[in-house]
């Protein structure tokens, strides 16, 4: 917007108010914090209830069934499954949960018949640990990193909860959100180990469609095959799933979107305000620099810059607060066994600078187009 | 001889405040010769400022004329208008004007940012200003650093860096002490005689104006000529 040679000016003048540009651009941090964690909330919300009509995956539940303990369903189900034009794969799933409300320390266990997994290890990239190893040990479990670096285990060590303890043989990143934050072990180890287990009972069954465009057809498909049954079904895409069962908390994310904005707004009022009184003070300056032949189009850009310089001073540190927050703290929500994990997206930080700086150009838009109207003598006289 | 550098033909400025008008200059005619050392004088609120300022592109006449170098002035666009000062002309203030945050090197280089060259090319002219006014020793210092004499030393640096056909200097050594002062108008007398500049100079003082080829005195947006000073204007031209 100007030439790099006019950069020292913008700095400099920044440099001079040094207490104003210090409060501002810290106001301009805390905002930018704020405005990035909740897009990185938006963003995680989004990857897990957000069909992009690639998905493959459907899941099986107990109709009218919205918690792990109450979804009870025979596991002889599963051939009968297999047998439907469409299917490619079917694992039952037992899920085993510490906490079925809302929270942010929840641990879920997924028992999965080991020999029958391989439709869902494929995705997996293993951290640590080995994918050998976990087919060994009956009590074996393959943690997602979310969970592993939330609870602080590594691979050799054990992790107990909901009265269930496994031993972590691998640590597995995926591209699956509900990956992240879960523990893998064989199903019979899990059916027995659970308190309300139960030999031939899973939670539900997670099915592979060959083909994305026959995922709502499948999905029926299953339903009418049970529907006369001791334990009708209800299917769904596995995001529309998690969509429903982590309804109240997407509700409450999309709320915050609004804080985001506020906080936009906030900025603006702050950096216009700095800008305002740094134009103010300068008006003798800026005729001077009018009269050495700068062209009022200059002037505004200048002072337009030391918007976008205050506002990105303040952005990178805010955001950066932001990203190591939510990349330490592994913030990852659960409601009745699903996940919603909020991450340092680099996509969100990118949008975080790039929103900053543009706010930065409004903020300095007014003050700008002021000065650069100025009348050169008359602003010779008037100070 | 030579066709003259400034003409001001009928150059009248007229402000209105409220209900009232108010005439700084009124159907002013002048001629400046190139390279002439012109002092304007007169009371204070007689329109030297306001004609300074229309010489300098940085007002516009009301009505009249005023051709620079052959170029209708008045009639340029504001950014034409802005192009034109970069090249044609340089500005010292009574009250100096430097930036604050910039230190003696910078200030002196701002007019240079307009124009498109090298960095190598820039630093050489910037060094050259300095050197021409004695201040080659105070180039990092701050405005707030320096004494008004140098601080004005640094103003005419800065206003012939980008190497102008005209100087105007309104009151340039109204804030200072004898001594500056006369350093500052040996200065600029230089400028005149050497660098062949066309000068003109608002001034109150009369052992200042003494340095101009001519003076002329201004009452109340008029002329009133005087006789011509010591130096002929017609010969300094170089
Ligand atoms: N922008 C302006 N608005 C109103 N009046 C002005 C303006 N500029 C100059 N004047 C008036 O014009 C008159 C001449 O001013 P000026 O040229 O500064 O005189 P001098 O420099 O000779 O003291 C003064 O009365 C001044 O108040
Ligand atoms: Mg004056």
């Amino acid at each position: 917007m100007i030439h790099p040679r006019y950069m020292p000016l913008v700095l400099k003048q920044l440099v001079r108010q040094r207490a104003r540009t210090v409060l501002t651009a810290l106001g301009v941090a805390v905002a930018m914090f704020l405005f990035v964690t909740v897009e990185a909330l938006q963003r995680g919300v989004a990857a897990a209830t957000e069909l992009t009509g690639r998905e493959v995956t459907l899941v099986v539940y107990r109709q009218n069934r919205f918690c792990p303990f109450s979804s009870r369903m025979p596991d002889s189900y599963a051939p009968r499954i297999a047998r439907i034009p469409g299917v490619a794969a079917v694992v039952p799933m037992k899920i085993v949960v510490n906490n079925c409300s809302a929270s942010f320390d929840t641990v879920t266990f997924r028992g999965v018949p080991r020999e029958k997994a391989e439709s869902i290890t494929d995705g997996f990239t293993v951290v640590s640990g080995s994918l050998a190893d976990w087919q060994r040990r009956s009590d074996a479990a393959l943690v997602g990193e979310t969970l592993a670096l939330r609870r602080g285990v590594q691979t050799g060590q054990t992790l107990a909860a909901a009265g269930v303890t496994v031993y972590v043989a691998a640590i597995i990143r995926s591209e699956d959100p509900q990956d992240q934050n879960v523990a893998y072990v064989d199903l019979p180890f899990l059916q027995r180990a659970a308190t309300r287990g139960g030999d031939g009972i899973v939670t539900q069954f997670n099915v592979l469609v060959d083909d994305p465009a026959r995922l709502e057809r499948v999905a029926d498909a299953i339903d009418a095959e049970f529907a006369r049954d001791a334990e009708p079904t209800t299917t769904r895409p596995e995001k529309a799933f998690v969509a429903r069962a982590a309804h109240d908390l997407v509700q409450i994310v999309g709320f915050t979107e609004y804080l985001g904005l506020a906080a936009l707004a906030a900025v603006l009022a702050l950096v216009g305000n700095a800008i305002v009184l740094s134009v103010q003070d300068r008006v003798r300056e800026h005729a001077v620099l009018q009269t050495l032949g700068f062209r009022s189009g200059l002037i505004a850009r200048l002072i337009i810059s030391e918007g976008v310089a205050l506002c990105c001073a303040g952005g990178v540190l805010g955001v950066a607060a932001a990203v190591a927050l939510l990349h330490f703290s592994r913030f990852s929500l659960s409601v009745e066994g699903v996940n919603l994990n909020v991450r340092a997206d680099p996509a969100a930080a990118v949008l975080g600078l790039a929103v900053a700086a543009g706010v930065g150009v409004l903020a300095g838009l007014v003050p700008a187009f002021q000065a650069s109207r100025r009348e050169i003598a008359a602003s010779f006289r008037a100070v | 001889m030579s066709e003259p550098l400034i003409q001001c033909r009928s150059l009248t400025r007229t402000y209105t405040r409220g209900t009232e008008t108010i005439t700084p200059l009124e159907r002013l005619d002048l001629d400046v010769m190139p390279g002439e050392f012109l002092a304007l004088m007169g009371p204070s609120g007689s329109g030297k400022t306001t004609l300074l300022n229309l010489i300098a592109g940085i007002d516009r006449p009301t009505s009249g004329t005023l051709h620079i170098g052959g170029i209708d002035v008045g009639g340029l666009s504001r950014s034409r208008l802005a192009d034109w000062r970069s090249r044609a002309v340089g500005y010292i203030f009574q009250l100096y004007n430097l930036v604050p945050v910039l230190t003696a090197y910078e200030n002196v280089e701002l007019p240079l940012l307009l124009h498109r060259m090298s960095g190598a090319d820039r630093h050489s002219r910037v060094a050259a200003a300095l050197d021409l006014v004695g201040i080659t020793d105070r180039a990092d210092h701050y405005p707030r650093q320096l004494s008004g004499g140098q601080e004005q030393r640094v103003a005419i640096a800065r206003a012939i860096v980008a190497d102008p056909a005209i100087l105007v200097a309104d009151e340039p050594t109204g804030d200072l002490d004898k001594a500056s002062a006369a350093a500052i108008m040996e200065l600029l007398g230089r400028l005149s005689r050497e660098a062949g500049k066309t000068l003109i100079m608002v001034s109150h003082d009369p052992a200042c104006a003494a340095h101009a080829g001519r003076i002329l005195h201004l009452d109340k947006g008029r002329l009133v000529e005087h006789a011509a000073a010591t130096v002929g204007a017609a010969g300094v031209t170089t």
